[in-house]
């Protein structure tokens, strides 16, 4: 059960981090609470204060300019219904849209979800394939990493004790990006997430190509990665041609990803997964580029 | 005459009694209730599967401010410390060995939840580690580490008195009966069949986890408000247990928030009367959900069946052998195996029989009863095979089922009741439902299933009906609402008879120190035993309303009839009221009926005859993503037999819900253990049907020819629509793909290893 807790409300992000300095391992940033207060009623961590994230001037702004920037403390369901987020990346509103449960996404942040870094996060696969970075702040000043230099590991990253995320932020690839999101599993989590973008050029047109690809593969590696060999692969092939290569774009990405035996399943049959997504996504993102919705008709799975 | 006239209440869509305390958040859970100076429980629990318990510390939790009580099972030296219906085998808290991880060790009583739950940390605990077994295999193995190394003391119930384990082995049943010469049967069948299935171990998930709230009161009587499914069989462990009169001893039962089995027997209450009685307080003991996957679950078994067949279809001979996992203590899975067994051939005529049956003893959470008590397990096995053996013969399906279904009034074994029902009926309504024979889409599968299973017997209820002076009624009886609508049963029940509109009968909730004895609210028997036992009551009293009436007017009791609240006669009509106030000289008094539902032990193979059979059959219409593996079922039909539906939208409600909870061992849950260790014991991890695994089209239909032993024709029914499902679908999905799947839950990953098994076609 929940045992009790000291809860601080700092106004600002100054504020905030200095708690976090003082209280050293007894104190933990609190967002909405969806992974933290999980892990206090369990007993697996019992911190004595709880620095309440929510209330800092500027955590819940989604600002909007050269870059995409999302504050930390927006919840899922505000990145989901912002105006400026459907407008600049409409990727990430659906994918926000298909996060958890309502109650999660209610309530769960952006800032949260990351700095958790659990393996089954959506939101740092999609981040990952769309170049995206994250701002960190201290009583050392501020600090921006890419996503893969912020996610180390299953339930690790290069936030240092007394830092707080503020936000992430992104260029948004042109409108006629070809992108989606894929994902598939029976449990809360996600068993698989596979995110990809494509540039392409004289899209619009018949033959339009692709110039620069991303995939990034989430939940089955020990955190997400992208598809090198996979994009490679998928550099400079036509629109109208992806079908044909995307069987093989999609055996290079599962190749490439680091399975293992867990309660989601064999490695074998997580290997081959993402194979089948990949495939999937990649269809998904080309059926958008025409202007067709994807099919989204298979059972467990969720087209973003 | 008035049993002639047609149903007024019987057989109407009434909204649930309860409705609307429960949507408005009143409807009061023992959880909601407080004594003043209640005490707080919570239990410290084994990290290990298996270990010697060398030394319980609890002198520094005692200590701490706020502590009242901290108890180990070493300090219950002023009890029997041990409970279990089929064997007392269980302790209240372990005693020198943990059998399983998050048995009770140790238990703390404080002024709030916080204060216990911080007082378990100061518990100190040696425990020494021993080998666990956590599987069948394991535990079965020549030389297996034994779950239970002395003979454990016999239950506290006569009718399970046949029950033994097996000394020096982790059988803790065996159970076995034959009919005819199966061997010979098999050896001379054209086709024989046979193969091993298994069935998970899975939790029931009650939305309302196990709770109880205990006081002694000066006079040394005990009171336990308990969610429980069975306050009478309560009752008799606690004095058992205390040494107290059964008079003594009052249980209480609120609203349940979900039982499914899992709150049959006793629970958490010997615990919670214990620290009550340590600590001269109330003490509450509420349970999480994480809990329950530490208290109790289905028995997962393993299922090896031979079918024997004649060209022609006709079923010539069955043998079973199941082993089914117990878990560490046996509480009723020993009754459940044998019950499970017995109707291992379901609705078939199977002239050679030899049914095997094993309770195995593991280092796992104690498996009980689970709506369906052991027959799912044997469903899931038969129904498989029998699809198998039609595509052997170039049989459909339905019409191999048909060929072999047993006929209403013919014998299932010797001295137990024949089939009351028509089977026949639900099967070809099922089929008919689904399209059975129409061609559907090629990325379909379409799979039938059906079922039989007996109920508890014998069993006892009785009940009490009163007339009060207003002419409003009052129903005493102990069958417990949990959901399935039993109160606003009862109540449609005695408003039928009595010729009241239902708004005027209460149903008293059950207890044991009011409401009379009823032996427990399981095997879908209330409906017709404590329904009987109500309507005779209601009868009783109708009975005395005609005797003062027709003394009063003058005219036979045989001219009178009961109507809008009174007894009517060609000469004129008296208002209960009124008959009352003749009866009595006044206004006061009442009238009260008992009605009593007590058929005894007969010579059926089980020691009692089932009171009804109960039947069903399901159709589902599954699809498959080839790729993943991962199944939907679009479409599913459940048909009942219930013999008359009481109450239309309760029954649907509890078909519903059975055919999704089906769906949950079918396609999504399974316990999941490694060495010992439940590796998914909570929802995050655990996952139940959520509202959008609920089939597109679910339909639930009834088969109704009033011809079940209970009130007005009606037999049970709610465990029924659950059993089918399974076979249903892996028949579904055999038939669309080809591949045959024999352990259950069907996962993604099973069902595309057996894809890629097949290879493509
Ligand atoms: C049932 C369920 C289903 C889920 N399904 C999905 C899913 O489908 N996809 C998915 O991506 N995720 C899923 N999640 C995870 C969910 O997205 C995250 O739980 C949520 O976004 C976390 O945000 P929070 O604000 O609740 O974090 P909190 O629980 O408040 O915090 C999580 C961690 O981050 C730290 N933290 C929080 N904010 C900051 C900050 N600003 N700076 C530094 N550290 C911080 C906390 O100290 C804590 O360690 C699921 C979770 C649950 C419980």
């Amino acid at each position: 059960m929940l045992r009790p807790f000291v809860l601080h409300r700092p106004r600002t992000a100054e504020e905030a981090c200095a708690l976090l300095a003082r209280l050293g391992e007894d104190a933990a940033p609190y967002a909405g609470g969806t992974e933290l207060l999980l892990l206090m009623k369990l007993g697996l961590l019992r911190p004595r204060h709880l620095v309440d994230v929510k209330r800092v001037a500027g955590f819940d702004d989604i600002a909007d300019g050269v870059r995409l920037s999302i504050g930390a403390g927006v919840t899922h369901r505000t990145v989901e219904r912002s105006a400026a987020v459907q407008a600049r990346c409409p990727l990430m509103a659906s994918v926000a849209r298909h996060v958890g449960n309502v109650r999660v996404r209610n309530v769960g942040t952006v800032g949260g979800n990351l700095a958790f870094a659990d393996p089954h996060s959506d939101l740092a696969t999609l981040f990952l394939a769309l170049d995206a970075s994250v701002e960190l702040v201290s009583p050392r000043g501020r600090r921006e990493l890419t996503l893969a230099e912020f996610v180390r590991g299953p339930w690790e990253t290069a936030r240092a004790a007394d830092e707080l995320l503020t936000s992430v932020r992104l260029t948004p690839w042109p409108a006629s990006t070809a992108a989606a999101f894929v994902k598939f599993g029976v449990h809360e989590r996600p068993t698989l997430g596979i995110a990809v973008a494509l540039r392409l050029d004289g899209s619009g047109t018949g033959r339009a190509r692709v110039v620069d690809a991303r995939i990034a593969i989430g939940c089955v590696n020990p955190c997400p990665a992208r598809a090198p060999g996979a994009e490679a692969r998928l550099s400079g092939v036509a629109l109208a041609e992806l079908e044909d290569v995307a069987g093989e774009a999609a055996a290079l990405a599962a190749a490439s990803a680091d399975t293992a035996d867990d309660l989601y399943g064999s490695a074998d049959y997580k290997r081959e997964m993402v194979a089948v997504f990949v495939r999937r996504a990649l269809r998904a993102a080309a059926a958008r580029a025409r202007g067709v919705a994807p099919v989204a008709g298979f059972p467990h799975t969720i087209v973003a | 005459m008035s049993r002639r006239a047609p149903l007024r209440v019987v057989g109407q869509p009434v909204p649930r009694v309860d409705a609307v305390e429960k949507v408005t958040g009143r409807a009061r859970y023992v959880t909601d209730l407080v004594l003043p100076g209640m005490a707080h429980a919570k239990i410290l629990r084994s990290p290990y599967a298996h270990a010697r318990v060398r030394r319980v510390d609890t002198a520094r939790a005692g200590a701490r401010p706020g502590v009242i009580a901290a108890l180990s099972g070493a300090d219950l030296t002023w009890c029997d410390p041990y409970f279990g219906p089929a064997f007392r085998d269980r302790p209240v808290l372990a005693i020198d060995v943990a059998r399983y991880e998050g048995e009770p060790v140790a238990a703390v009583a404080a002024v709030d939840e916080l204060t216990a739950a911080e007082a378990l940390d100061l518990i100190d605990v040696d425990y020494e580690p021993l080998p666990a077994v956590s599987t069948l295999e394991e535990a079965l193995a020549p030389g297996a580490p034994l779950v239970h190394t002395g003979e454990p003391l016999a239950g506290h119930f006569a009718d399970l008195a046949t029950l033994r384990p097996q000394p020096g082995t982790n059988v803790c049943h065996r159970f076995q009966w034959a009919r005819g010469e199966a061997a010979a049967a098999l050896a001379g069948a054209d086709l024989v069949l046979e193969d091993t299935f298994r069935f998970p171990p899975v939790q029931h998930y009650a939305m309302e986890p196990h709770a109880a709230l205990a006081a002694w009161d000066e006079t040394g009587a005990l009171t336990v408000w308990a969610g429980t499914q069975n306050p009478y069989s309560v009752r008799v462990e606690l004095a058992k247990m205390f040494g107290v009169p059964l008079g003594r001893i009052r249980i209480v039962v609120p609203h349940l928030g979900g039982g499914f089995g899992s709150k049959t027997y006793a629970k958490l209450e010997p615990l919670t009367a214990a620290l009550a009685r340590a600590t001269g307080r109330p003490v509450r003991l509420a349970a999480s959900a994480a809990e329950a996957f530490q208290t109790v679950r289905r028995c997962s078994a393993r299922v090896s069946v031979r079918v024997g067949l004649r060209r022609d279809g006709t079923l010539v001979g069955v043998t079973c052998d199941a082993d089914y996992d117990v878990g560490a203590y046996a509480d009723i899975g020993p009754r459940v195996v044998q019950k499970g067994t017995y109707t291992a051939t379901g609705p078939y005529r199977v002239p050679h029989v030899a049914l095997d049956a094993r309770a195995v003893y593991t280092n796992t959470t104690p498996g009980g009863a689970f709506r369906g008590f052991g027959v799912p397990q044997l469903a899931w096995a038969l129904e498989s095979l029998l699809d198998v053996a039609a595509d052997r013969l170039g049989r459909d399906p339905v019409d191999l089922r048909r060929q072999n279904l047993l006929a209403h009034g013919e014998e299932f074994a010797p001295g137990d009741t024949p089939i009351d029902g028509k089977l026949e009926e639900s099967l070809g309504h099922a089929a008919q439902a689904i399209g059975w024979t129409q061609t559907g889409a090629a990325d379909r599968g379409r799979g039938v299933a059906a079922m039989l299973k007996a109920s508890v017997a014998p069993s006892v209820s009785e009940a009490i009906v009163r007339l009060h002076a207003d002419g409003s009624v009052a129903v005493l009886a102990s069958a417990v609402e949990m959901g399935q609508g039993t109160r606003t049963v009862l109540a449609q029940i005695a408003a039928e008879v009595l010729a009241v509109p239902v708004a005027r009968v209460t149903a008293v909730p059950p207890d044991t120190a009011i409401t009379p004895y009823d032996q427990t609210t399981s095997s879908s028997r209330s409906t017709t035993m404590t329904g009987r036992a109500v309507q005779m009551a209601a009868e009783d009293v109708r009975e005395q309303l005609f005797r003062v009436a027709a003394e009063h007017l003058g005219v036979p009791a045989r001219e009178l009839a009961l109507a809008d609240g009174a007894v009517v006669a060609a000469a004129g009509r008296l208002a209960y009221p009124e008959v009352l106030a003749i009866r009595f000289g006044m206004s006061g008094g009442e009238l009260i009926g008992r009605g009593v539902v007590a058929p005894g032990r007969t010579a059926a193979p089980l020691g009692g005859s089932t009171p009804f059979w109960e039947m069903a059959a399901g159709a589902a219409e599954v699809s498959v993503d080839e790729e993943t593996g991962a199944v939907r079922v679009e479409r599913y039909v459940s048909v009942a037999d219930v013999g008359r539906a009481v109450n239309p939208l309760l029954l649907e409600g509890q078909d519903e819900g059975g055919v999704v909870q089906g769906l949950g061992h079918t396609l999504l849950e399974e316990m999941v253990y490694e060495e010992g260790h439940l590796l998914n014991g909570t929802l995050l991890a655990y996952r139940v049907p959520r509202a959008d695994d609920v089939p597109r089209a679910l339909e639930c239909r009834f088969v109704e020819n009033a011809d079940g032993s209970g009130p007005f024709g009606a037999k049970g029914a709610g465990e029924g629509s659950l059993i089918p499902v399974s076979p249903a679908v892996a028949n579904a999905l055999a038939r669309l793909t080809g591949v045959r799947l024999r352990d259950l839950p069907l996962t993604p990953e099973r069902v595309w290893r057996a894809l890629r098994a097949r290879g493509s076609r």
